[in-house]
């Protein structure tokens, strides 16, 4: 009783200590802002380091506050408005830590938390280099921050009280019941909220004129990392609704989907034009504005899913936020704009395109493609909102838009991504091409001639071409490097491998992760192309058939448990006369509060899932409507983001200090004789 | 022919492509948007055309019938609360088959993409939103999993 009675104490301390931290971490914000522009103006490096301790401050505070909501959370503080919205006593507790995102409110402060915690790391790596450039830097990642500040001060308060205590919570919607639910929202934060280290960068490289390429090292790391984390949680997010809703697919193109879809995009075309501008001084320019309008539709994105101008599903209830979001993203804009404009003269090109067959050439087309499907994305999630304006009618455009547009720039980009890392610098002699490109051009035109013959569909032959045609480029590669050591330093197959991959991790790591793309069009293609679907209402015992499967509808089956209840069907799997399997796809039923969720079943195998959906059924006759789906390669999808992560721990592996070092002197050398 | 040329060619060549996909994406499916108060008064214009409605399922309208065919659904939706709102009297038909999403019920907000029949809107797709149990949060980060749709 004593225990319980000092845990409610501590509680109360804690709803009180949540929102100082949180008005606290204002005024450092502010502070930290004033101090560094200060430091700046009247050029005392003095008051510079006092702003570079209030952004760790910052920091400080918002674990505080984010620690009392997970305490909250924790104890079940029910009096809390949050707390009762998103949780209850019976939530297990890593779905009662999930909750810290599962909501509007707490969302907010989680992405602070990320955004501030990235903050302390940048002023911690650079407390001794970078000295221009910090003020700077610190000044736009403490407004950034000062704005979601703002927010979850003034405007959605996390730790408000309910007028009347609540008993119990009304808890997690059961849909985010997933383990998916753990580790989709954070990687996504994770990704938009990394951006804002490159744009903060920029930004300070702008203000401060110091527009050499230092910047674009300093921030190359984090650039990979925020895409990382996005690629990841767009991934995830595909996987989630694929296990989850039902409808046998993984991406439809929905307003949410999209908002996260469009910085990818754009930041995949500025890794690949950052290049240019490392090897040709070429494109910076342009590297800039991708900087600026990948940040730009990270808070585009969060404006987007919050503010309910989409006439999506998500649109029925309004919660106020779209204003201050588009006040701050105009803002935003205005500056790094301005600013830009203002440094043109001294972001000239040093160099000129030469060819159009050329590396240059292929990166260029390949970051038009980047940022049109990006534009074709905007302009389909936007299309209601921009008739409206210009004709008064609200017109909404479906999947199908997406997938016309988005499927041959997606098939030129994959074209591109064969020849682009290949292709000479400057310009390609033919002889160059033959060598470089003539097997992987017979092997794509082989795959392309089975896919021909096997499905006669003309998407999958350019397709399939392509991917054979890619893949074989980087084998190509892979063998070209490797027998270059075997023949120069006598090492064995392996070891030469290694070594290839250790000594240019960026290239070869590149390569992978090019694969893993590869995989994730092969799943797009076979999904899309190949994908059977079947709706049935059977008795017990009925069969039907799909693809090679049939499938034996054997009854219902109950299943109670205190929170939920369980009707499957029982549903036998055959190849030929043979069972292979039993699936119950299954409907439950949570009783609080009262949701009735679908819970998929899926068999892979051979890269191929069946996947089954019970629809509907009659309680008294027991027939039951079933929908079946047979998606070929979908496992690509899986294993390419498995790739992926491994392409990228590759590329960011810390090269050893030994290597390190010089490279850096000399780096410090450079940006000395240019400045 | 100058150098720079022949990239300005291949570039506007590059983006013209681009606009002519979203010309002809946008002519194969578009469809049109309206709140079911937005719609009534045009029913009659809009006979046979793909729309979306959004509204909320009227209860005690669901009639539902399993046959071997599937599941044949009935019900009529009208007006739902909304900012600013003004209400409106009336309701439109809607027929359906298939499977319905989770969050489907009477009572419910809904979009229903379809075509107006008959005086019927035989529905393609219904989209239901979170019940209001789970406002407010319109497409939080999270929200992927709170979307549902049924397809035909």
């Amino acid at each position: 009783m004593r225990r319980l009675l000092s845990s409610k104490r501590a509680a109360s301390h804690m709803q009180q200590l949540g929102p100082l931290a949180l008005n606290l971490a204002l005024v450092l914000a502010l502070y930290a802002i004033a101090m560094s522009l200060l430091g700046v103006w009247l050029r005392r490096r003095d008051f510079v380091a006092s702003g570079e301790h209030a952004a760790l401050a910052v920091w400080g505070c918002v674990v505080v506050a984010v620690a009392s909501l997970l305490h909250l959370l924790v104890i079940h503080d029910f009096r809390v408005e949050y707390v009762a919205g998103y949780s209850s006593s019976t939530l297990p507790l890593y779905y009662t830590v999930a909750a810290l995102w599962g909501g509007q409110k707490g969302s907010l402060l989680f992405w602070l938390l990320i955004l501030t915690s990235i903050t302390a790391i940048v002023e911690l790596q650079n407390r001794d280099k970078n000295r221009d450039l910090m003020p700077w830097v610190t000044t736009a990642l403490m407004t950034i921050a000062g704005f979601f500040l703002l927010l979850v001060n003034f405007i959605t308060p996390p730790f408000e009280l309910l007028a009347v205590p609540a008993t119990e919570g009304r808890d997690l919607n059961p849909l985010l019941q997933n383990y998916w639910m753990t580790i989709h929202p954070p990687s996504l934060y994770m990704g938009f909220v990394g951006m804002s280290v490159p744009f903060a960068f920029a930004f300070a490289a702008l203000a401060s004129g110091r527009l050499g390429d230092v910047w674009i090292r300093t921030t190359r790391r984090w650039t990979l990392f925020a895409w990382f984390f996005l690629s990841l949680g767009n991934l995830f997010g595909a996987l989630w609704a694929y296990e989850v809703l039902g409808w046998g697919g993984y991406w439809a193109w929905d307003p949410v989907e999209n908002a996260a879809f469009m910085p990818w995009l754009t930041a995949t075309a500025y890794l690949h034009s950052v290049m240019i501008q490392e090897k040709k001084n070429m494109l910076k320019v342009w590297n800039m504005v991708l900087v600026i309008l990948t940040f730009a539709l990270t808070i585009f994105g969060t404006f987007l899913t919050r503010s309910g101008v989409i006439s999506s599903v998500h649109s029925f209830t309004q919660s106020g936020l779209g204003p201050f979001f588009l006040i701050f993203l105009a803002f935003a804009l205005t500056i790094s704009i301005g600013l830009l404009i203002w440094r043109l003269p001294m972001l000239r090109s040093e160099n000129e395109l030469d060819s159009l067959l050329s590396r240059e050439s292929a990166f260029l087309f390949n970051n038009l493609l980047f940022v049109g499907i990006a534009f074709a994305v905007f302009w389909g999630t936007m299309f209601p909102v921009i008739s409206e304006a210009i004709r008064g009618v609200k017109i909404t455009v479906g999947p199908p838009f997406f997938n016309k547009v988005n499927a041959p720039l997606g098939l030129a980009l994959l074209f591109l991504m064969g020849v682009g890392p290949v292709i000479a610098w400057r310009r390609a002699s033919w002889a160059h091409l033959k060598k470089s490109f003539l097997w992987p051009v017979i092997i794509g035109g082989a795959s392309g001639t089975t896919a021909l013959i096997l499905s006669g569909n003309y998407w999958a032959v350019v397709s399939f071409s392509l991917i054979a045609f890619v893949m074989a480029t980087i084998v190509a590669e892979f063998y070209r490097g490797m027998r270059a050591r075997q023949a120069l330093l006598g090492e064995s197959a392996p070891l030469a491998l290694a070594r290839l991959m250790g000594k240019n991790k960026r290239r070869y790591g590149g390569y992978v992760i090019h694969v893993a793309i590869v995989m994730i069009f092969t799943a797009i293609t076979g999904t899309s192309l190949f994908r059977l679907e079947k709706q049935v209402t059977l008795n017990p015992g009925e069969r039907f058939t799909i693809g090679d499967y049939t499938l034996l509808y054997n009854g219902l089956e109950q299943r109670d448990t205190p929170h939920v209840s369980y009707l499957m069907a029982n549903i036998g799997v055959f190849l030929g006369d043979r069972q292979v399997d039993t699936l119950r796809p299954e409907k439950r039923f949570y009783k609080k509060p009262e949701q009735p969720t679908t819970e998929v079943a899926i068999r892979s195998s051979r890269g191929t899932d069946l996947y089954l959906v019970l629809g509907s059924y009659d309680e008294e006759t027991h027939m039951a409507t079933i929908l079946a789906y047979l998606n070929p390669l979908i496992s690509f999808l899986y294993w390419g983001g498995m790739t992926l992560a491994l392409g990228l721990v590759i590329v960011i592996w810390p090269a050893p200090v030994a290597a390190r070092e010089p490279a850096y002197a000399a780096r410090a050398a450079e940006e000395g004789a240019q400045s | 022919m100058k150098r720079s040329t022949k990239f300005v060619i291949g570039a506007a060549l590059l983006v013209a492509s681009i606009g002519y996909l979203m010309v002809a994406g946008l002519q194969t499916s578009s469809t049109y948007y309206f709140t079911i108060a937005e719609f009534l008064p045009r029913q009659q214009e809009l006979v046979g055309q793909g729309v979306r409605v959004a509204g909320r399922v009227t209860a005690g309208s669901l009639r539902k019938q399993t046959s071997a065919k599937g599941t044949e659904m009935q019900f009529t939706i009208g007006d739902f609360a909304g900012d600013n709102h003004v209400p409106v009297a009336g309701t439109v038909p809607v027929a359906f088959s298939g499977v319905v999403p989770d969050m489907f019920d009477e009572g419910r907000d809904v979009i229903i993409e379809g075509k107006l029949v008959d005086g019927t809107l035989r529905a393609q797709t219904i989209m239901t939103s979170c019940p209001s149990k789970y406002e407010p949060k319109p497409g939080e980060k999270v929200a992927p999993a709170a979307e549902q749709q049924a397809r035909r």
